[in-house]
């Protein structure tokens, strides 16, 4: 599902994000993208749903070469995926429902199929009762799992996300990661890049550990904190 | 499709609703653009339709040298009617003369007091026919004339003409070049209006980009803003301008009037309205583009 070949990056300012990095990702995997702040987990994720393009190498997701010459599929690439970002990303001056009919609007759905997707999702992580709320109203962990939601809509065999607990306590945490958990037991992919060891050792899965850009193949076990 | 385009519309509109006031400010800077633009407009062509109604009266005066026999002005009179470009040609004797100008004077005629009709020149009045009431034209029949030995001097309005096209030109030069500074200022003008727009709507953006909206999605409605904005600018242009021109007129001074009477001011014609309407919408849709060109990156 997921294919790197010797993916680099390097940003104008020389700036080497990535560096060789090869991986691949199976459907239905729930693997943590691990690395200490400047180790290209950010810049991977970005790579994976074509907001930064690789310097580099060839990246395949859901099936498409976006690394591929003249690719300009990037919002059907998008569509095939759900994003959830540590700053939730969210509209602050509208509810919940509004939040996530958003996505559906602007990718054309009918106004019927959005409500019942809408009332499907919410369902799904639990804030069915917050669907008139306006969004500030909502803790952070709410609003999470309200980009968690709005990232379901269409149902993505993938989901990427960039440190989605790093604003929440430890139950709000749990909460989220329940939902992946969740999400992950009936098949969809996850992609979870996190700097904390913590949260890994807490919800075991396959890890793909970076360090300053490159892939390091190494055990979360041996990584000391902070690195 | 049908969707689509409710969609893109309704987008527009509520991007205009949720920034007003730059919206507002970007109408009404491309109103007064447009209305000074539109006002050269208007006045070059209320003075072309004033040159062409006088080209129509143009008619050329061959004053007859005092010596030449009566007799000889009838053979003149039909030899001059066969010219190229003459449609009629009229004696006028120094009696003729004189009573024209005392008909012209009016109540003033005591001026012309013991002026006697012979220091008068005969003339012939000669009309020239439609096409050749033009520059090229009434040289060429002037040029005839003048093979004619019998004629003193030969008069026509031509130098006037003449100049007054040239300030026709000129204003239409001016209209052009003050149009071209203009217009740059409207597309500068609308592009960063969009930009501070686009810019305000930045998250709004960004999440329409993560969750897989079409390019088109996100930048039509931004052109149909610049659209929208340089219809209403150049609308609310055309319309001041109607305006300005019924108080000008309404408040203009009697000896004004009177000469207004005979020469009348028009209004831009609808095609024009057409073209500076279109102009507008150009201009905005330009503009909208580089501001997206600038702000918005396909495939980021």
């Amino acid at each position: 599902m997921i294919q790197l070949s010797h993916v680099y990056k390097v940003y104008p300012t020389q700036i080497e994000a990535l560096s060789d990095v090869s991986l691949e990702i199976s459907d239905g995997e729930f693997t943590y993208i691990y690395g200490a702040s400047s180790s290209g987990r950010t810049t991977l994720i970005r790579i994976l749903y074509g907001a930064e393009k690789p310097t580099r190498g060839e990246v395949v997701v859901n099936g498409m070469n976006i690394t591929a010459k003249g690719f300009n599929k990037i919002h059907l690439l998008r569509r095939s995926m759900g994003i959830v970002f540590q700053d939730f990303k969210l509209l602050k001056d509208r509810t919940v429902s509004e939040n996530i009919s958003f996505a559906l609007e602007v990718t054309a759905y009918q106004k019927q199929e959005i409500r019942k997707k809408v009332s499907e999702v919410l369902e799904k992580v639990g804030l069915q009762q917050r669907e008139r709320d306006p969004i500030l109203a909502l803790s952070a962990g709410e609003q999470q799992r309200v980009a968690i939601a709005r990232a379901l809509i269409n149902d993505p065999p993938l989901l990427l996300a960039d440190e989605p607990t790093e604003n929440l306590d430890d139950q709000m945490t749990d909460d989220v990661m329940k939902i992946f958990s969740d999400l992950n037991q009936k098949g969809t992919t996850i992609v979870f890049a996190t700097h904390n060891k913590e949260l890994i050792q807490r919800y075991p899965h396959r890890v793909i550990y970076l360090s300053g850009g490159r892939r390091v193949d190494v055990k979360i076990d041996e990584v000391r904190a902070g690195e | 499709m049908k969707y689509f385009v409710w969609h893109v519309v309704r987008r527009a509109f509520l991007n205009i609703k949720g920034n007003l006031y730059p919206n507002l400010s970007t109408v009404g800077i491309i109103a007064i653009s447009m209305l000074v633009f539109s006002s050269f407009t208007l006045i070059a062509i209320n003075l072309s339709s004033f040159l062409k109604l006088w080209e129509e009266k143009i008619e050329i005066m061959a004053y007859l040298k005092r010596e030449t026999p009566i007799q000889e002005v009838e053979t003149l009179l039909n030899k001059i009617r066969l010219l190229e470009g003459v449609e009629s040609v009229r004696y006028i004797s120094p009696f003729d003369a004189l009573a024209f100008m005392e008909s012209k004077l009016g109540g003033q005629k005591d001026l012309l007091k013991g002026i006697q009709a012979w220091i008068l020149p005969p003339s012939f009045e000669i009309e020239l026919k439609k096409e050749y009431r033009n520059s090229t034209g009434i040289k060429g029949v002037v040029s005839q004339l003048k093979k004619f030995p019998q004629f003193e001097e030969i008069q026509f309005g031509q130098e006037w003409v003449d100049t007054f096209s040239a300030l026709v030109h000129l204003l239409n030069l001016t209209q052009w070049i003050l149009g071209g500074l203009l217009l740059l200022a409207m597309i500068f003008i609308i592009s960063n209006t969009l930009q501070l727009t686009i810019s305000a709507r930045r998250e709004e953006i960004e999440i329409m980009r993560i969750v897989g909206a079409r390019p088109s999605f996100i930048h039509i409605p931004i052109y149909i803003e610049g659209l929208l904005q340089g219809l209403f600018g150049a609308g609310l242009a055309v319309l001041f301008l109607y305006l300005l021109q019924e108080i000008m007129l309404l408040h203009l001074p009697s000896p004004i009037q009177v000469w207004t009477a005979k020469v009348p001011i028009h209004f831009l014609p609808p095609e024009v309205i057409l073209q500076i309407l279109l102009g507008g919408m150009c201009l905005g849709l330009f503009g909208s583009f580089i501001a997206s060109m600038k702000f918005l990156r396909f495939g980021e």
